[in-house]
């Protein structure tokens, strides 16, 4: 079986920072692929090693058994990506930014046309087909960047934050169009730093920390690696816990406070009943009960021992540093502000 | 879609490459007066003062009124600043703003690339260039007699030539800039310079045998050359010469054009 991507040790190195070291992967082919990990863990790096944008420093890549280097175009060919940045042809309005990009796919012009209006209509900004990219609202270049993505049918779609920035209709817009599109046989690849997102929409993810994979699975695997806490309200205090708990594998922690039972433990809500039970078999009347399960988040925090969702004006300069790319060659980056430059022509 | 679309889709041009050639023509085209008006307004002034107003006193020069002499010259520099140019600017706007990636991260092949901007920018040199003939001509035969055109087979090679090679330099210096003064300076400092030691505006006999030898090194003086004796038939250097070592120079620049985008150069980290 062909898998949409099969990575080997990949590394990517810029002068002495190590921004992949090492990642093997496999994603296959048609599943919604999540790539979790704190800025600056290697996410746009990876992707960018996939289209072309930074040169490997070792290992394989392989896009549906296409070599990222050795056999570029059809690599490339396969794979339509809405990168966090935007990175637009302002000299055109954005449907004809839409068939230049088909056609640089080998789309033929009549039908170039039509894949853009049918893109537009997608994103639902049809409407503003006619104008240029920097005219359009921060939402609107969201949805355009989808489009862009979409307009060469591709077989592996790989969003790179598709979220930052966007407000919670537009969130929901997109996690419903790619979630469509996943049902419909393309293979997406997410990567993200909303655990939400990722819980919602991924079959699978993959958390990437400081250039390593640190573990794969599906989001209700790394669930159950969590903690969970049972919070047990009796009528009575409790002087000793039951003594089940104490034989359980699962369960981390006991604590008995006057009539309240803590109880931290893996698969809580598989515990819980065994706790009833033996509490009721003790004679103890349960008043109230509380189970909080352990987050994506929690676990993913765990994991990377770093925080996640930080607050909007951290990002800027963190996306920076996720971007070391840029560091390297500022001239690829909008390093300043350009925009005076943008409708130079010469 | 255009009539030209049509033509395109059948022939056996790759739709990637023709794409791109078509986008990068189309970015021009459409801003005539940033392109195509300053080239234009630039050579109406050259005319003037240089041929009409200053030319009366010079009179003659190689058996030409001065403002025929100069008519080739001022082609050549407008046709390889223009092709120069549209290449780096082009390319340079690309990775400043980012969306030469749309390119990068497409199907198509290095080689393709290079030549899509290749093309496009040797063609608006070349469309200055007529700009500049019908300018020039229109004031010489209105004054003088109409402009000659000798070797016409010579004039289109060396033409064509011309702004393949600095269309070509246009992509190296695209990549190689780091900044838009970047490409000012390589415009203004070393390109006009060049062209305005390269006999435009004077005959080489005019110039001391030392002068005459260190010119003999500015590949501008075989271009301008080139194109007077497309026009006038009168050669100072072995035209055939000239062609052979411009088409080399192109085929050797353009290998190195697709050598800088396989190896990312300036395009990936």
């Amino acid at each position: 079986m062909t898998h949409a991507l099969e990575i080997t040790d990949l590394r990517k190195s810029y002068g002495g920072v190590q921004a992949l070291d090492g990642v093997s992967l496999t994603v296959p082919e048609g599943s919604f692929f999540g790539l979790l990990g704190p800025n600056g863990a290697g996410k746009t790096t990876f992707i960018n090693i996939l289209v072309g944008l930074v040169r490997k420093s070792g290992g394989e890549a392989l896009v549906f058994g296409h070599d990222v280097e050795d056999d570029y175009r059809a690599a490339r060919d396969a794979i339509g990506l809405a990168p966090q940045e935007f990175n637009v042809d302002r000299f055109f309005p954005i449907h004809e930014v839409l068939e230049h990009k088909a056609g640089y796919h080998g789309v033929p012009a009549s039908e170039a046309e039509e894949r853009a209006a049918e893109a537009l209509q997608r994103v639902g900004i049809y409407d503003k087909r006619n104008t240029r990219f920097d005219w359009l609202s921060g939402g609107m270049k969201r949805r355009f960047m989808l489009a862009r993505a979409l307009v060469t049918d591709p077989d592996l779609l790989i969003l790179d934050e598709p979220s930052a920035g966007v407000d919670v209709q537009l969130r929901r817009d997109l996690w419903e169009l790619v979630t469509e599109l996943n049902e419909q046989g393309t293979t997406i690849l997410l990567t993200t730093h909303y655990i939400e997102e990722a819980e919602r929409l991924c079959d699978e993810v993959a958390i990437l920390d400081s250039g390593r994979i640190v573990t794969v699975a599906t989001p209700e695997e790394l669930k159950d690696r969590g903690l969970d806490r049972i919070v047990v309200t009796l009528r009575e205090p409790l002087s000793v816990a039951p003594s089940v708990l104490s034989d359980d594998d699962r369960v981390e922690s006991i604590e008995c406070e006057g009539n309240r039972l803590v109880v931290t433990a893996r698969q809580g809500g598989l515990l819980a009943p065994t706790l009833v039970r033996e509490l009721d078999r003790g004679g103890f009347e349960i008043v109230d009960m509380e189970i909080a399960r352990t987050s994506l988040e929690e676990v993913f925090v765990e994991l990377t021992n770093s925080g996640v969702d930080r607050p909007e004006n951290q990002r800027d300069e963190e996306t920076s540093a996720d971007d070391r790319d840029r560091e390297e060659a500022p001239l690829v980056t909008d390093g300043g502000d350009p925009a005076d430059q943008r409708g130079r022509s010469q | 879609m255009s009539v030209v679309d049509r033509v395109a889709a059948r022939t056996p041009l790759p739709t990637g490459f023709y794409t791109l050639t078509k986008r990068e023509i189309l970015r021009f085209v459409r801003r005539p007066k940033n392109t195509f008006a300053p080239p234009a307004i630039t050579n109406v002034l050259y005319f003037s003062v240089f041929g009409v107003v200053l030319g009366a006193r010079v009179g003659e020069i190689i058996g030409v009124p001065y403002i025929l002499f100069i008519l080739p010259g001022l082609i050549v520099l407008g046709a390889i600043s223009n092709a120069f140019e549209n290449a780096s600017f082009s390319i340079f706007h690309g990775r400043w703003n980012e969306y030469i990636h749309e390119t990068l991260t497409s199907p198509l092949s290095y080689t393709q690339m290079v030549w899509a901007y290749i093309l496009s920018s040797a063609f608006r040199g070349l469309l200055v260039g007529g700009i500049i003939a019908a300018i020039g001509g229109g004031i010489i035969s209105y004054l003088y007699q109409p402009v000659p055109i000798e070797q016409p087979v010579y004039l289109l090679a060396f033409m064509l030539v011309i702004v393949l090679l600095f269309a070509s330099l246009g992509v190296v210096g695209g990549l190689l800039a780091t900044d838009f003064d970047d490409l000012t300076m390589m415009n203004q400092f070393i390109l006009r310079p060049l062209v305005f030691f390269g006999a435009v505006f004077y005959s080489l006999e005019d110039l001391t045998p030392l002068l005459r030898d260190v010119s003999m090194l500015n590949p501008m003086v075989y271009m301008v050359n080139g194109v007077r004796y497309g026009f006038l038939g009168v050669a100072e250097v072995d035209p055939n010469l000239s062609l052979f070592v411009l088409g080399g120079a192109t085929v050797v620049v353009a290998s190195i054009d697709v050598w800088l985008f396989k190896r990312g150069y300036g395009l990936t980290d």
